[in-house]
């Protein structure tokens, strides 16, 4: 690659790829239906690669609600469903599904269509369960929902041992779910091809996200918050490993040319929580006082297999157990000590300046603990830190003025810390 | 006697383990009185209001007697802040138990494994046995309080026993010392059995269900507007007692099997079973309507009303649905909505 064709400082080229690959996963859901093959939807944190590996087309109905949000639809989406009945605090996915769905939006507005059965989990939050309780519901179609023990801080190994236990037996069940409602068995070559792919896609992702340790940061979250797509709805799937190889090697044509995403960064930060997907353009708004976000823990923990007892061994020939062990062990659901942790190891090795932290009216689960979290960074490791208060999909909770206004401040604190 | 304190968003934890330990199991409960300043410094303001009340009132200082808390596996509430609370308060002994969300085959035999090891914890921090003898002898004190607490409830149909009184009784039942619960109840049983019915035509027979309410002042709320609860679907309430455990059974087991076949309560799977559990009570107890409430932020009875709304639509059956806030002040403000439910039932 030529200096003067990586010489691009905001999205990277491949990272245009992306629409490519949603629209194979598009068109891969529509030939489903042609060819009467099973669908599902699953919740994010769910075991998507069983779905794969047993040749049912996954939905995500979550990618849907951000496609909604993106094309300006959520807001909409979100009303119908308080007409509903559902009240304006509940998670603003669920209702943008609830709309979509209610509407009939085309797949291009976030529209999901009906599966032939859904795989919830209550991993992440309690919403997925009841979310997908109300459209199997709906749709009179069967749900299965995966238990999972919740893990605090002062769990121990003796409990994590059985909580493991009680989510391989389910995860077993489910398999019989699925040949029971499909007649589709399970395959464990063909399972162990899914999870070998499943592993390189997160792989090369975290190889992207090690770059991104570099100073200046070769990729933004122009790359990241879209890119992270395929690790929610493919795994297990060939081509977005193309995809993020190609990502990895332009970022890293950066690095080795010294370039970064912004042509002057200042300031390097975190971001927590998830997106404003209808506003996506607010978080360019940073650059224009060289601030960039060098590492989001949510588009990182997608990339599941960061809990060093997942080996790649255990992955091709224990799959089951692979997953359930990681179902209680990833990013998104880190007890309190594990999490405060996490982010001190991080801010540590991706030099960050300053963490932002989403307060997520929609989110509950991630919310909770924030405060704790803002007060251990700033009052233990002498981290900034910056809370604000909005939502990742229903406008009419996001205040840009005064998040701006946030913002703005708290550069200048970061700003004045840099000139001691 | 000391006691262990329970964070429970619903009655999901086996008292009978606490007794057998030697300890008073001591379900906490909030105060409607007290703004939630301090938990807010913990907890968003848009989280669960009862929640943040009850951590509100543990960072000020519980009961001296309570040396230990046993926070419960319900919504994500209690779930996600149980960490809140190892970070804010000061105890030796704070187990999380994972009280399934399912109620099958498996989530039966993790539930025995996680009750297991909460039997170790008790006994290697307190120093102390757990014996299947003394599970034996908890359980059938439970099963008594249980009986006498249905038998009582039924005082509610005769419509000599208030809603609010009731209530009052089964709040004291989760906190007090057992033996003492069993006189109290027993007396009470006496006196009620002598009472007369209280004979206002005009009063208006209702089931209420959704979040657990513990203010007894909010029962008594709705009794000024001519409500009677006849009965209820709540953990402060039926779920507590309505069915018994298995004596003969292996005690572990009984207790398992026990919380995953009474009443569903709205944190668990699927919980659209709850609005099954309403109707039958709602048919026997020839309830004029239904009540649903909600504490202000419970994502769990938010979800389910719109599909109980629907039900029982259908079923002819008048239902209201309203989110409360856990303030005393702020209930003045529901009573146009009350008060029109009463009349057209
Ligand atoms: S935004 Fe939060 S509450 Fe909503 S579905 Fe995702 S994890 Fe659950
Ligand atoms: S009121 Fe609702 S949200 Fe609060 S603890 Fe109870 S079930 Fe959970």
């Amino acid at each position: 690659m030529s200096k003067a064709e990586i010489k691009s400082n905001k999205m990277l080229n491949a990272t245009m790829g992306l629409k490519n690959i949603m629209g194979r996963h598009f068109l891969a859901i529509e030939q489903a239906y042609r060819d009467g093959k099973p669908t599902a939807w699953a919740t994010s944190g769910s075991p998507v690669e069983i779905l794969y590996a047993m040749d049912v087309q996954p939905m995500l109905p979550e990618n849907s609600a951000t496609v909604s949000a993106a094309q300006k639809y959520s807001q909409n989406f979100i009303e119908m469903a308080e007409e509903e009945g559902y009240s304006y605090d509940l998670c603003s996915y669920f209702k943008t599904n609830v709309g979509a769905v209610k509407s009939e939006a085309d797949m291009i507005k976030g529209g999901t269509r009906k599966p032939t059965f859904m795989l919830s989990t209550d991993v992440i939050c309690d919403t997925h369960v009841n979310w997908f309780q109300v459209q199997a519901e709906r749709f009179n179609v069967p749900h299965f929902t995966i238990d999972v023990p919740h893990v605090v801080s002062n769990t121990n190994q003796r409990q994590y041992n059985y909580f493991k236990k009680y989510v391989v037996e389910q995860l077993y069940e489910f398999l019989d779910f699925i040949q029971e409602v499909t007649g589709h068995e399970y395959d464990e070559e063909r399972a162990r091809q899914i999870t070998q792919n499943s592993w390189d896609l997160s792989m090369v992702w975290q190889d992207i996200y090690e770059l991104r340790k570099v100073v200046p940061c070769p990729i933004s979250t122009r790359d990241t918050f879209g890119g992270l797509f395929p690790l929610f709805t493919m795994p297990g799937l060939k081509e977005p490993i193309r995809l993020y190889k190609k990502m990895y090697k332009e970022a890293k044509a950066r690095v080795d040319n010294g370039i970064g995403a912004l042509e002057q960064e200042n300031f390097r930060l975190m971001f927590e929580g998830i997106p404003f997907w209808y506003n996506l353009k607010y978080f360019g708004t940073l650059e224009r006082w060289g601030a960039i976000i060098v590492y989001e823990p949510y588009t990182y923990a997608f990339s599941k297999y960061m809990n060093p007892n997942v080996t790649k061994e255990m992955v091709l020939n224990q799959p089951i157990e692979a997953m359930a062990e990681l179902m209680l062990s990833f990013w998104y659901i880190y007890d309190f000590e594990t999490r405060v942790k996490k982010f001190e190891e991080t801010v540590r090795d991706w030099k960050i300046d300053g963490v932002l932290l989403h307060n997520n009216m929609s989110c509950r689960p991630n919310s909770c603990g924030l405060y704790d979290l803002k007060r251990k960074l700033m009052d233990e490791a002498d981290i900034p830190c910056l809370i604000i208060d909005a939502d990742m999909n229903d406008p009419r909770k996001l205040n840009e003025t005064q998040v701006t206004n946030q913002i703005e401040s708290f550069i200048e604190i970061l700003r004045q810390r840099k000139k001691k | 006697m000391k006691k262990i304190g329970i964070f429970d968003s619903g009655v999901e934890t086996p008292e009978e383990i606490i007794l057998a330990a030697g300890l008073i199991p001591y379900r906490l409960f909030g105060d409607p009185t007290i703004e939630p300043d301090k938990a807010n410094e913990h907890i968003p303001p848009t989280h669960c209001v009862w929640t943040r009340n009850l951590l509100e009132k543990a960072i000020k200082g519980l009961d001296e007697d309570i040396i230990g808390i046993i926070g419960t596996h319900g919504c994500d509430r209690t779930n996600r802040e149980f960490d809140i609370w190892l970070e804010c308060l000061n105890f030796d002994f704070m187990f999380f138990l994972n009280s399934p969300r399912k109620r099958d085959e498996s989530a039966l035999k993790f539930f025995i494994d996680d009750m297991k090891e909460l039997i170790t914890q008790l006994e290697d921090h307190f120093n102390v046995k757990i014996t299947t003898e003394k599970l034996r002898e908890s359980i059938k004190k439970m099963n008594n309080i249980r009986s006498l607490l249905k038998e009582i409830s039924e005082f509610r149909k005769k419509m000599i026993l208030k809603g609010s009184e009731f209530h009052a009784l089964v709040k004291l039942a989760q906190q007090q010392d057992k033996d003492e619960v069993v006189k109290i109840l027993e007396s009470k049983l006496e006196e009620f059995k002598t009472r007369n019915p209280f004979l206002d035509t005009n009063i208006k027979k209702v089931i209420l269900t959704g979040s657990d309410i513990d203010d007894t002042e909010f029962i008594k709320y709705l009794e000024e507007l001519g409500f009677h609860i006849i009965i209820d679907d709540l953990g402060v309430g039926t779920k507590y007692f309505w069915d018994l455990i298995d004596e003969n059974e292996e005690p572990i087991v009984a207790l398992a099997k026990y919380h995953l076949n009474k009443p569903i309560h709205s944190t668990k799977f699927p919980s659209y079973e709850r609005f099954e559990v309403i109707k039958k009570l709602a048919e026997i107890y020839e309830v004029d309507g239904i009540i649903n409430i909600a504490q202000k932020f419970c994502e769990p009875i938010l979800y389910d009303h719109p599909y109980m709304n629907k039900m029982f639509k259908n079923l002819e059956i008048p239902y209201l649905f309203v989110e409360v806030t856990y303030n005393r002040e702020s209930y003045k403000q529901l009573s146009t909505r009350f008060s029109a439910f009463a009349e057209i039932i």
